[in-house]
């Protein structure tokens, strides 16, 4: 939202500081400004001319006009524009002056020196005019009446959410006022609204949805450009100046907040205004020349036969103001909130009025635009007569009710103490009403245009008298309470250990999009119907949750081998399972990967099975089914403590280049199953002894079965069983393996014999004859 | 002792010493020692008659024996050891490493900018008593919005672009619906933050994610005000930038909080001057926060009138570019290793 500096001056009585300083102040108390900008600083050099004598010059569409400026003495200049004759006042731009960064130099055009120029509207950015040079009435060497250097100061919008009074220069006035100490001037006179029965009628069907209309009955109306001085202030705050009676309805809206609509009441059929619910496929082609079809939750004005403005959005294009209107019917109304902005956000049209009736308007603010209106009207066209007095429907207007404001509270929750007397004034300068019904505590009223939404609890008071006494008094200072250890969260302890450890053994952590597409799924055969779907994706590569991190994973893996031979990475993220009638099931998983361009891959899945070592204590693997975008010999399970937490696996050599073996871990499972209390256990108190065994064995047949098996024959006193080593080659048979293990034995009641450690040794070896497993002793 | 023998032991003596000085190998040193020292060695020998001598002669032979065989022991000594250092020194060099070849297996991979940013600020509030909370990236309309004081037609909802999800799900918007779920998990007094990863729905350019990551965190006791706020702040703005910073509150509008401020510190750059980074400002926005509204204490069980609090919401995403000096959001979840082990 653009505010002009000069505006805001005139209704503050005249301010000493630089629009630049208010901009800081009002950022630091009020809304974030977000830039000040200069504009009009030409206008102080630029003066009203009459043309003396206008020459056609020959061979050019040109002409040498010789001018009289006063100010600048009698000059000579080319000029183009078709309606340039003697005898009408113009603005003359001397040479030196820059216009939207171009400085104006004496030169000669068509072989005639010319001294200056004669401007457009548009060339002096007071309108959009481009037809021709201004034609003024005013006396040669003054300034353009009402148009002089002014400043803007960008308002960010979004800190203006809670403030529908902001979205007037007026509630901006107030709020420099207040911050500065300085009286309000209020450019409303309600006295100027006539008195009796309207001259329309006006029916509201829902008081919710429409609070207030009201509305005047203008005659002898003449429709035309407006003055410059109002076609330059609307300019300034960006609004597209029109015809006189469209501007003053923008300039009491970008004034007071007060939207407003005129229509031509020519064009209105019967004698009375209907404020309803669209009906099932009604349309209306709006001003802005579009056909819009409308529903029953939008809200129109209607006259007898059918839509007339889509309520506080747009207006009608065939209800609008033309050069023809001589009638007009002026609205001034208040729509609810909610509604304005589910139906411009439906028919995606935002325009300056839904933007203001969204965050919620004062229903007391309409007859002050009506009373605005009628000063204004009357001084852009004159003759202008009123119709009757005000048609005004409303519901019941409820006063919001005081706010009981203890003062010791307002010091608790500022941390510093504000002196009462200075909350008194504070709030009396944003026209809250302030009343000391007992010690320490006030009874605080709240001004209408504050009372819809923004201020409703004593909380809101605190931003209030905080903002104003200025929240660099507040000394920060750390709170009084009680010095405890934070309850404890073991999942977060638990990852930070994970990432940690998968660092440690070279992997590099990436973080992958929770969104996936159905290509991704397809390609890692996972069901799309157990995925959640996004109702608004940006796009279809993001319609879907990943239930797994692997799309993600196999995404990384593919894009970095591009560039890179070898790598590992590693993800933890949320998987988002479907659950019906609930949240999904967020379970987190580590997935990672280790990538070798060259090799048979052998190396990658024991780093991988490393990594589920380093992480799980004791986790053993365990061959298993691979999924269809496993490589099929080489997929396992990984076991913890008797139960399957995870997978690993070499990407199917379809899907990539090169060797992936892939890890993906069940942290939420792994964390459920919570940590095992460390016993401590007695060290050996007598010496142990040691015996290879190699066993002949298939080719495939898994070691940890074999070991397994040499264990349940070694008995209880078998301390510890050792992989040493595994040979396939001559001399045995092909389809054979040698694998030889070290067994320690030891008892815990006494040194064992070499007897006993004998006997254990063929109790081992026999039971593994009788197995079917033949020994190389 | 006759002159003889005297002069035989003189020769003796010089003759050994010559060829152990000359030795070319320990073996020669000890066939050296074997001929003169060993039992059978010519010492030996001329110590053979000494029965037969005066006890004046014997004392006077003895010492010339002991001396001789004191000197070709020393000198059997001297140049064994000279053999043993040259033996080292051969061995020793022959040991030359170059160091300058890379060494062998996997170096440590490294974390995610935004897993180091955030661990910073976690451990921050953990040294001052805070709890970390996680919650689901999916939520409801109630923990996103409702309960963070954000109806159904309030206009903050257009603020916040949401994923929608069948269900009458949603990808959460912000951190914030954590404090509500800490809230009714750990009730009042509590010290939470809450980081996590955040969905908007935006068109992705250098400088807009859809995917990104907050830090929320919330005090609630009995006595707290905008000074405590202010002072948590500080705290962690000048642990994340190890320096002391000038903080200032401004108004901001949050619908959850009450008052709501944004807070800015004093650029780091210019020290308030203004330059480009601070857009000429002198402040650089930080972060939204704010007393908590009692409205969302109150729908989360907890009396307004009893307890207060303060809560904020951090941008992590930007906070870890601007401490990486990273140019392109996309980066972040872009997965390229390359960017990635920079950290
Ligand atoms: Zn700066």
């Amino acid at each position: 939202m653009k505010f002009s500096g000069n505006w805001i001056t005139e209704m503050t009585g005249g301010l000493d500081v630089t629009t630049k300083e208010l901009a800081q102040l009002v950022t630091k108390k009020t809304a974030e400004a977000e830039g000040v900008e200069s504009v009009g600083e030409h206008l102080t050099m630029v003066c009203a001319a009459r043309i003396e004598q206008v020459e056609q010059i020959e061979g050019s569409h040109n002409r040498k006009a010789v001018v009289e400026t006063k100010l600048y003495g009698t000059r000579t200049v080319v000029c183009g524009a078709p309606n340039c004759r003697p005898g009408i006042m113009t603005a003359y731009v001397p040479a030196g002056c820059v216009l939207d960064g171009r400085r104006i130099e004496k030169a000669v055009i068509a072989g005639v020196e010319s001294d200056g120029m004669l401007a457009s509207g548009a060339e002096l950015g007071l309108n959009r005019e481009t037809a021709g040079i201004l034609e003024l009435n005013a006396e040669p060497g003054t300034a353009i009446p009402g148009c002089g250097p002014d400043s803007i100061i960008e308002i960010d919008n979004k800190s203006l959410t809670h403030r529908p009074d902001l979205w007037g220069h007026h509630g901006m006035a107030r709020e420099v006022a207040a911050i500065l100490g300085r009286p309000l001037r209020d450019p409303v006179d309600l006295s100027l609204l006539p008195e009796g029965e309207g001259a329309i009628g006006v029916n509201i069907e829902d008081y919710a949805l429409c609070p207030r209309y009201s509305a005047l009955v203008f005659e002898n109306v003449t429709v035309a450009p407006s003055p410059l001085w109002l076609q330059y202030r609307l300019e300034a705050v960006g609004l597209n100046p029109i015809n006189n009676i469209v501007d003053v309805t923008n300039y009491v809206m970008a004034e007071i907040a007060q939207p407003m609509h005129a229509f031509d009441a020519a064009t209105l059929n019967g004698g009375t205004i209907y404020v309803r619910r669209a009906r099932a496929g009604e349309r209306m082609v709006a001003l802005d020349g579009e056909d819009y079809a409308l529903d029953e939750q939008a809200l129109v004005i209607a006259d007898g036969e059918g839509a007339v403005a889509i309520a506080g959005v747009i207006g009608g294009l065939n209800t609008g103001v033309t050069e023809k209107t001589t009638r007009i019917v002026l609205e001034s109304a208040n729509f609810q909130a909610g509604s304005v902005r589910k139906t411009s956000s439906r028919l995606k049209l935002r325009t300056d009025a839904s933007m203001r009736f969204e965050k919620a308007q004062d229903p007391h603010n309409t007859l002050r635009g009506l009373a605005r209106a009628v000063a204004l009207l009357r001084q852009v066209s004159p003759g202008i007569r009123l119709v009757g007095g005000v048609a005004d429907d409303k519901g019941e207007l409820v006063p919001a009710p005081p706010i009981d404001l203890p003062l010791d509270w307002l010091r608790r929750k500022l941390g510093r103490s504000v002196p009462s007397e200075q909350v008194r004034s504070i709030l009396e300068s944003l026209s809250f009403g302030v009343a000391e019904v007992k010690a320490g505590e006030f009874q605080v009223t709240i001004p209408s245009w504050r009372a819809t939404k923004d201020v409703s609890i004593k909380d809101d008071l605190v931003e209030e008298v905080g903002r104003m006494v200025g929240y660099d008094t507040i000394a920060p200072e750390p709170p009084l309470v009680p010095s405890s250890p934070p309850p404890e969260n073991p999942e977060r302890n638990y990852l930070h250990q994970v990432r940690l450890a998968c660092a440690a053994q070279g992997f590099t952590e990436v973080s992958n999009y929770s969104f996936v597409n159905q290509a991704q799924i397809a390609e890692l055969s996972l069901p799309e119907a157990d995925h959640v779907k996004v109702l608004n994706p940006i796009s279809s590569d993001q319609g879907l949750l990943r239930t797994s991190l692997m799309p993600g994973i196999l995404r990384s893996v593919r894009d970095n081998s591009r560039h890179l031979d070898n790598f590992r990475l590693f993800e933890l993220g949320h998987e988002i399972h479907k659950r019906a009638g609930d949240l999904p099931n967020e379970r987190l998983h580590l997935a990672a990967a280790v990538y070798s361009k060259a090799g048979d891959g052998q190396a990658g899945l024991f780093e991988a099975k490393r990594l589920a070592e380093c992480l799980l204590k004791n986790a053993k693997v365990r061959q298993t089914e691979a999924k269809a975008w496993e490589h099929p010999a080489r997929a396992y399970e990984v076991v913890w403590r008797q139960q399957a937490v995870g997978r690993i696996a070499e990407l199917h050599p379809n899907l990539a280049t090169g060797r992936a073996a892939v890890l993906d871990l069940d942290l939420t499972l792994v964390q459920e199953m919570g940590s095992e209390a460390v016993k401590y256990q007695p060290l050996q108190r007598y010496p142990s002894s040691a015996f290879d065994l190699s066993v002949l064995a298939a080719e495939r047949q898994p070691v940890v079965e074999i070991e397994d098996l040499l264990a349940s024959y070694a008995g209880p006193q078998l301390q510890g069983i050792e992989f040493v080593r595994q040979y396939v080659g001559p001399p045995l048979a092909a389809g054979q393996k040698s694998v030889s293990f070290r067994l320690r034995v030891a008892s815990s009641q006494k040194t064992l014999s070499a007897e006993e450690i004998t006997a254990i040794r063929a109790q081992v070896i026999a039971g593994m004859e009788k197995s079917g497993y033949e020994l190389r002793v | 002792m006759s002159a003889a023998n005297l002069e035989s032991l003189e020769s003796l003596e010089q003759d050994a010493l010559q060829r152990i000085q000359s030795a070319a190998a320990l073996a020669d040193l000890e066939a050296v020692r074997v001929e003169l020292l060993g039992r059978k060695g010519k010492l030996a020998g001329l110590s053979k008659d000494m029965g037969q001598l005066t006890p004046e002669e014997r004392a006077s032979r003895g010492k010339l024996l002991n001396r001789a065989k004191q000197a070709l022991e020393e000198a059997l000594e001297q140049r064994k050891s000279a053999f043993e250092d040259t033996a080292l020194h051969t061995r020793l060099q022959a040991e030359w490493v170059d160091l300058t070849v890379p060494a062998p297996g996997v170096r440590p991979g490294s974390l995610h900018p935004v897993t180091l940013v955030q661990r910073e600020i976690e451990d921050l509030f953990v040294s001052m008593g805070f709890t970390v909370l996680s919650g689901p990236e999916v939520e409801t309309e109630h923990h996103n919005f409702d309960a963070l004081n954000i109806p159904g037609d309030h206009p903050a909802r257009d603020m916040q672009d949401t994923f929608w999800l069948e269900g009458g799900y949603l990808l959460r918007t912000h951190t914030s619906p954590v404090q509500i779920r800490g809230m009714r998990k750990l009730g009042p007094p509590l010290r939470m933050i809450a980081p996590g990863r955040v969905f908007r729905n935006e068109e992705l350019d250098a400088s807009h994610e859809h995917t990104f990551y907050q830090i929320e965190g919330m005090m609630v006791d009995r006595e707290i005000s905008v000074s405590h706020l202010i002072y948590y702040m500080k705290t962690m703005l000048e642990g994340l930038f190890r320096r002391e910073v000038t903080v200032r509150l401004r108004p901001g509008y949050f619908p959850f909080v009450e008052p709501g401020f944004e807070l800015e510190i004093q650029c780091l750059l210019c020290g308030g001057k203004g330059c480009p980074v601070c857009k000429q400002s002198g402040w650089l926005e930080q972060l939204g926060c704010g007393l908590v509204h009692p409205n969302v204490l109150r729908m989360s069980g907890i009396d307004p009138e009893e307890w207060m609090g303060w809560a904020f919401g951090l941008g992590l995403t930007r906070l870890v570019m601007m401490r990486y000096g990273i140019d392109d959001i996309r980066h972040l979840q872009g997965g390229d290793l390359r960017f990635l082990r920079q950290f």
